[in-house]
């Protein structure tokens, strides 16, 4: 009992002398009044805690970005006017010293008096690879004596398969505004639509493929006798194909424009599928957004639904639209991996551009980094200025 | 003057006599809720039939969207190892049920889930047509992607929210200038660098090993940064200063405010890098030898579909089945935590 009382004391004794102190601390200051100084000081350690910490947080972020996409774009820039292999050794070293390692044409001609092969003296060509680009060709498209330039076949294929972005956003729309109308078990089914998205492509694209076989499920389904798949041989080139008359000038006997054609379609048709879920998502957000009172006005000033979805919700809607066209113009752009599962090793008849690329840098022994960089940076220049086309498409609509 | 007209305009509405058919098609198409001339149609009548409709076309892209998962399971129990029916044909018949009769008097001790258990024994494993490491097998490729999905994710994660707070909630000096250098990387198209991230890879002996799948997601994702960072400005910035107040320091704000008070975005971020990483392709396929052992399950996937079990893809679609099912279930439980999450961010993926 006395015990308890003395801590009381003690604890009271203790608690009044923290009191005088701090109101004796708390006079000092202000009869020294010299507050500016020490102020100062207190405001610049906040600072400094501030910028320390604000840097460190962000640092392993800002490091991993300026590795693996700054640095990796400056030596890909740099790489693109070498000649680099992977056997030449270690990539720093060799890009610094670029002066020494400029692509170097190695001329050669067969003399033809003594058949001895004769080498020119080298000469400096830093863009080897950008020419390339353009003249490299492909001999006998599909077995037949047609050439055709090489980045065109792919590039080509790449825009084909972009016809998927329009399909795949008018049906998000129909479904987004299908979606978006008050009934129960709304959420449900954005779930379900969103499910493909989820799923591994290759998952996805071995079922297809099995799917489309030509005595397969599909064509049980719409009681056709289609060969969706088959790249090779003329029986798939489609109707318009006469061997009667095979003439390599003629547009519909190239054999790049009708074999795969179908299985281009085919690769079109899944990624619209599993893409759908997504830009419903999107365009539900963005419907959820619309103005509410101004579609009521509408309503009561006698508008159709018709009308009032034109007039209102599609204005109300165009940033969430533009956003989406661009995103899927810059991922279309890039697609790789669809076709290259679909049919393997059918490269200039469905692939991707992208494909090309990884073919020059990344694939076997005989690659050269040096090329796939070149081949790279004209895909990120196409995709910069198609980005800027549309910015400058969309103000203009604004103006 | 305009009343008058007004009245005979209603008079001479009045007279017209609507053919009994013309009045017959107007009760029907009221009764679907389409106002006509002779008959009008109540709002709810029309609401009713509209969600019909609406429900009709759901109903129907659903199953649409829904059918090749169906396919893809039924198949996984079809028996296509059978020479004599020729393989792959045993799915061609198959439309809603697993074709489960094997048709042959070769075919020995074939059960319901044999695919599974070959998928499980033998597609993964070394042989005559399928270039595999000698120690991988099944388990090693599940092992993989795990290693893969789990690891740079949780890092990354927590590298992006840290770097999220950073630019969301303290100021410091230059921070809107690097936040603008982070989201001006996203402009550079995955591609474009890519074959140069090899040669650098190759140079830091990170290709054919688990590092290039791992260490680059260690460091976080931008865009992951930026969508945590637009969720924490909607937190009340009050919390800080008064943790702040009390003496705790970033660290120890960011580790027992940010990180809770966030992890609904940063929930949603980490599954959906999840299943990025989970369902990684390319990754695999471009950086890993298809003879190493250090191959994630996609990568595998395609290796053995196109060495032994191209004329017997029963197995194949046991593993497709296996490679989704995973990802399918995170997405059932957390579906709300995500759709969620994209609609707030307006991103698709």
């Amino acid at each position: 009992m006395e015990n308890q009382v003395s801590v009381n004391d003690t604890a009271a004794d203790a608690a009044r002398i923290a009191e005088n102190e701090f109101s004796a601390a708390v006079s000092e200051t202000a009869e020294n009044s010299v507050p500016p100084k020490k102020k100062k000081r207190r405001i610049n350690q906040q600072k400094l805690q501030d910028n320390l910490w604000g840097w460190a947080f962000c640092l392993p972020l800002l490091i991993g970005t300026i590795w693996f996409v700054y640095a990796a774009l400056i030596m890909a820039l740099m790489l693109s006017f070498t000649g680099y292999r992977l056997q030449d050794g270690m990539l720093t070293e060799y890009l610094a010293n670029l002066g020494d390692h400029i692509y170097q044409n190695q001329g050669w001609y067969t003399d033809p008096v003594t058949g001895q092969i004769i080498e020119l003296e080298a000469t400096l060509d830093p863009f080897h690879w950008y020419k390339q680009i353009f003249t490299q060709e492909v001999l006998g498209v599909g077995g037949t004596s047609i050439n055709m330039n090489e980045m065109g076949m792919y590039l080509f294929n790449t825009v084909f398969y972009m016809i998927g972005i329009p399909i795949g956003m008018i049906l998000a729309m129909f479904f987004a505004v299908c979606m978006s109308r008050d009934i129960k078990g709304g959420s449900v089914f954005r779930v379900l639509y969103y499910v493909p998205c989820v799923a591994s492509t290759i998952s996805i694209v071995f079922t297809f493929k099995l799917m489309f076989q030509q005595e397969g499920v599909i064509n049980q389904i719409l009681g056709t006798n289609i060969a969706w798949l088959k790249t090779f041989g003329p029986e798939t080139w489609n109707h318009l194909y006469r061997p009667d008359n095979p003439s390599p000038s003629d547009f519909m006997n190239n054999p790049f424009w009708c074999q795969g054609f179908l299985s281009k379609i085919v690769i079109v048709i899944m990624s619209v599928w599993k893409g759908l879920g997504g830009t419903i998502i999107l365009y539900i957000a963005g419907l959820s957004g619309v103005n509410a009172a101004t579609k009521e006005a509408a309503q009561i000033d006698g508008a159709s639904g018709w009308k009032i979805f034109w007039k209102v919700t599609m204005p109300d809607l165009y940033p969430v639209i533009f956003y989406n066209i661009v995103t899927s113009v810059i991922g279309g752009l890039q697609i790789y991996a669809e076709p290259e599962l679909f049919i393997p090793n059918a490269d200039p008849m469905i692939a991707g551009y992208v494909a090309l690329v990884y073919k020059y840098g990344i694939g076997g022994s005989n690659t050269s980094p040096a090329a796939g960089a070149a081949y790279g940076l004209f895909l990120a220049v196409i995709i910069f200025i198609l980005t800027l086309f549309q910015f400058w498409l969309d103000s203009r609509n604004k103006d | 003057m305009n009343n008058e007209i007004k009245q005979n305009v209603q008079s001479s509405d009045e007279e017209v006599h609507y053919s009994s058919f013309r009045y017959a098609l107007g009760a029907l198409l009221a009764f679907f809720g389409f106002s006509s001339k002779t008959h009008h149609a109540s709002q709810k009548r029309a609401k009713l039939v509209g969600d019909i409709f609406v429900y009709i076309i759901l109903l129907f892209g659903a199953f649409l969207m829904i059918y090749p998962f169906w396919w893809m399971l039924a198949g996984s129990f079809a028996y296509t190892a059978d020479v004599e029916v020729g393989g792959n044909a045993v799915l061609n018949s198959m439309t809603w049920w697993p074709s489960l009769s094997t048709g042959s008097t070769t075919a020995t001790g074939v059960s319901l889930f044999y695919n599974y258990k070959v998928m499980f024994t033998q597609a993964f494993v070394k042989s005559e047509y399928s270039n595999f490491n000698e120690n991988f097998n099944y388990w090693r490729a599940l092992l993989n992607n795990l290693i893969y999905s789990i690891v740079p994710v949780v890092v990354g994660v927590i590298t992006s929210a840290s770097a999220a707070f950073s630019f969301a909630k303290i100021n410091w000096f230059g921070r809107n200038k690097v936040f603008f250098f982070l989201l001006a990387a996203i402009m550079v198209p995955g591609a474009s660098i890519t074959s140069t991230q090899y040669a650098m890879y190759t140079e830091l002996n990170m290709t054919n090993n688990w590092s290039v799948l791992v260490v680059p997601g260690l460091f976080g994702s931008i865009m992951t940064a930026f969508f945590i960072r637009q969720f924490l400005f909607g937190l009340p910035t009050s919390i800080i200063e008064a943790a702040k107040i009390d003496g705790a320091g970033y660290f120890r704000i960011f580790c027992s405010f940010i990180l809770p008070l966030a992890m609904p975005a940063i929930m949603a971020q980490g599954l959906l890098s999840f299943m990025g990483c989970w369902n990684n392709y390319v990754g695999s396929y471009l950086f890993i030898a298809q003879d190493s052992e250090w191959i994630n399950m996609p990568h595998a996937m395609q290796v053995m579909s196109n060495g032994a079990y191209k004329g017997n893809q029963g197995p194949v679609i046991a593993a497709s089945v296996m490679c989704v099912l995973p990802v399918l279930i995170l997405f059932a439980c957390f579906q709300k935590l995500i759709i969620g999450s994209l609609m707030l961010t307006g991103s698709k993926e």
